[in-house]
């Protein structure tokens, strides 16, 4: 597919070359694990993720529905609502200035800031300048009732009186009262939002490539078509100069030929300000045209990680190999696409053991995938502590380290009985995929 | 489409709605058994009398003639005589008009001072005992029978404690208002409002009740949604994501609700009334019904009517001016 061309390509622009060296990290995530409670029991939706972004760098986290991207994004973005909860690990941003202010050494590391151990109003503050966030339906990522200009303003505005004041960014209103709260409510909203950023937020509508921004920037978010929205969310996005940009699923609304103008859009973003992205997606085609490193996603885990190139060309983990085969060859057009068989487990805790859980599902799978999880190793067959070297390519899967054999396989037996119950597990895929989603 | 046009047409459309009040109400007299000379006349009365009445009040010419003099004088603000003591309708209404606005007002200003902060802190303490106890107290207010906490209430709270009075309306709020303003005593004022609050808390309770419940679920909804997750990434501090964003929206269904509650209340709230003795239009037009004194009734039903549809053109406006989407439609 072009896919490898685009990444070619990409190989040769100057940001990320050598990045194993030279490249600072900007974003350092150690064993993330996050649960939803719900009725129905705990659902590990997130389970020991490790990974880093760089400065300057499009990483790719991909997956199908319900293998917990979504809410990798939203647990590094410190933005996963009850039930759910992120249980365990470690999120880093660099960021200097905060750094030096906190006084808890265990929530510091150098420029680096531990998100989960920082107070809530610090870790407020992170919000716009150290990361932002977009997000799948920009119809329902604006406020319906507020003009789109007003809401790209009054995040300039959160932004600039943090500055004018670093202070009261730590406080708890920061600068807007609960009298102004409440007016806020009932009266002309506009009035709480300076000029200066009225105008600020109609050159970010010009930046993101939105015609008469001046004009638009009165209008309602019903009143755009959704590229231009999706537009809109960017700029609102963009408000904080953020370092890091968390796009979940942006294009995944869009029909086709928006998608690619919102991707080039991302492009041009990103080399204008130099800011770095963590693209959510469960396009391949995406990942293919923006990322430099990818990590795959199944059922909770990252299985198998590394640059672009590394993991498309010569993926180790059979669901990678899997995923990469359910794509159309447009130069092999009598081929037939091979499906992976079956579903994502529902990531119910008790229904979790100690074990590979893509085992099921694998063509590959052998005794020893369902006694203990694997290791991450590299392909090189060398355990890696993700801990120290979470940038090389490596999978989360027996293969890594050796050879199939076909006389290790699991009997027959094994996947009939597997198949048999799936049925009714497929239902209850779909309601995690909603726990995870909509909670 | 401007504000301007917007609310002309519902004018417009309000108007018409208040012929088709007049309309229905006058006929109803027509399908309703029980006529009027019987009430007025004498028992024995020779049908001489009776036809003399008849005539006197207009009601032995055509249908067609009653309704067009009845339409010409309703245009004018005439709306007839009593047939029972011969007052004029106008005056009996609009005496009673001011404590049944009071009343609706005051039960309304009540419902809402409670009910939407209360709302707020069950949806944002979510399954915490705030959350809890708001939501016990709306299932509470939703069933309890008006009556019965209207008596209770002047038995616990006038009767036993005596820190209201039990019943009547003492005074206006308008003249108490005039007193402020003239004499500079709010005397008046204080009456008026040791007088109301029980009876605006006797009434107010149940929409209290309503539309906590509502401004929770509304709430609840509304922090469901992606624009709220997508406030909290761009960095704007939680109490402005709930009220300038969340609640904004919250109140768009909250005040539609209110607006009919408002809008029923006009009507009067005739157990209310009965149990404080409050000279208000429900009672009215129960005394009406009984006599049937169909010119009061008539006179009645018309300013419910309209007020009714005041009360929603308000409404409207107010919802346009919170909820972009319904001005552009």
């Amino acid at each position: 597919m072009s896919g490898d061309e685009t990444s070619h390509a990409r190989d040769a622009s100057p940001a990320i070359s050598d990045a194993d060296e030279d490249a600072r990290n900007l974003l350092r995530v150690r064993d993330l694990s996050t649960r939803f409670f719900t009725e129905e029991g705990q659902v590990n939706a997130v389970e020991s993720v490790d990974f880093d972004v760089r400065d300057g760098e499009v990483f790719g986290i991909v997956g199908e529905s319900g293998s917990g991207k979504s809410v990798t994004a939203l647990s590094i973005g410190d933005l996963v609502e009850s039930p759910g909860r992120v249980t365990s690990g470690e999120v880093w941003y660099r960021n200097a200035d905060l750094a030096e202010e906190i006084d808890d050494p265990e929530a510091v590391d150098g420029d680096f800031v531990d998100v989960r151990q920082v107070p809530e109003n610090v870790r407020r503050s992170l919000r716009g300048p150290s990361f932002s966030m977009i997000f799948q339906d920009p119809m329902s990522s604006l406020n319906p009732s507020l003009t789109v200009g007003e809401q790209i303003a009054e995040a300039v505005e959160v932004q600039r009186r943090a500055r004018a004041n670093p202070r009261s960014t730590r406080s708890r209103t920061q600068g807007y009262g609960l009298a102004d709260m409440l007016a806020s409510t009932v009266l002309p909203s506009r009035s709480y939002v300076s000029e200066e950023s009225r105008e600020r937020a109609i050159e970010l509508l010009e930046q993101v490539g939105i015609p008469d921004p001046a004009d638009r920037a009165d209008e309602y978010p019903h009143q755009f078509s959704g590229g231009m929205l999706q537009r809109a969310m960017i700029a609102q996005a963009l408000a904080g100069e953020p370092d890091l940009l968390i796009a979940d699923e942006p294009t995944t609304a869009l029909d086709v030929t928006i998608q690619a103008q919102i991707l080039d859009l991302l492009r041009d973003l990103q080399d204008e300000t130099g800011m770095s992205i963590v693209m959510i997606t469960h396009n391949l085609g995406v990942i293919a045209r923006m990322c430099d490193r990818v990590g795959v996603m199944y059922a909770g885990e990252i299985v198998e990680r590394g640059q672009l190139a590394d993991v498309f060309d010569d993926p180790v983990h059979p669901y990678t190999q899997g995923l990469l085969g359910s794509i159309p060859d447009l130069d092999e057009p009598a081929s037939r696409l091979q499906p992976i068989e079956g579903n994502v487990p529902d990531l119910y805790d008790h229904e979790m053991g100690d074990r590979c859980y893509f085992a099921d599902r694998c063509p590959y799978a052998m005794e020893e995938c369902l006694s203990h999880p694997p290791e991450f190793d590299t392909e090189t067959g060398k355990p890696v502590d993700p801990k120290t070297d979470p940038g090389e390519h490596g999978a989360r899967c027996v293969l890594a380290n050796h050879e199939f054999r076909p006389e290790d396989a699991l009997p027959e037996e094994y996947f009939a009985v597997e198949s048999e119950d799936s049925s009714g597990s497929d239902r209850e895929a779909a309601e995690t995929e909603e726990v995870n989603t909509d909670d | 489409m401007s504000m301007g046009r917007f609310l002309l047409r519902r004018l417009l459309q309000g108007v018409f709605v208040i012929w088709g009040v007049v309309t229905v109400v006058f006929l109803l007299r027509f399908v309703t058994p029980g006529d009027p000379i019987t009430f007025i006349a004498p028992l024995d009365a020779p049908p001489e009398v009776r036809q003399n009445i008849a005539r006197e009040l207009g009601l032995n010419k055509p249908l067609y003639v009653q309704y067009g003099e009845y339409l010409f004088n309703l245009v004018q603000g005439d709306m007839g005589y009593s047939y029972i003591n011969s007052t004029p309708a106008r005056q009996r209404i609009f005496n009673r008009l001011p404590a049944t606005l009071e009343l609706a007002v005051a039960a309304s200003i009540v419902a809402v001072v409670i009910s939407i902060p209360l709302g707020v802190i069950s949806a944002t303490r979510r399954h915490e005992p705030a959350d809890y106890a708001a939501t016990t107290f709306s299932l509470v207010g939703i069933s309890t029978p008006n009556f019965w906490l209207g008596i209770m209430l002047v038995l616990v709270l006038a009767v036993g404690l005596g820190l209201f009075p039990t019943s009547r309306r003492a005074i206006g709020f308008l003249p108490a208002i005039e007193m402020l303003l003239t004499d500079l005593d709010p005397g008046g004022l204080v009456t008026w409002l040791w007088h109301i609050t029980l009876p605006a808390i006797t009434l107010g309770t149940y929409f209290t009740a309503l539309i906590t419940r509502l401004t929770r679920s509304g709430m609840l909804d509304e922090l469901g949604k992606t624009y709220v997750r997508a406030s909290r990434a761009k960095g704007l501090p939680e109490t402005l994501v709930r009220y300038k964003h969340v609640l904004r929206n919250t109140l768009i269904p909250v005040i539609t609700v209110l607006g009919l509650q408002l809008g029923t209340l006009i009507g009067g709230a005739v157990i209310t009334e009965a149990v404080f003795n409050w000279p208000g239009l429900g009672t009215l037009v129960i005394n009406a019904i009984n006599d049937r004194d169909w010119v009061l009734i008539q006179g009645s039903l018309v300013v419910i009517g309209a007020g009714f549809v005041i009360v929603n053109i308000a409404v409207d406006a107010m919802y346009a001016y919170i909820n972009p989407q319904v001005r552009s439609e």
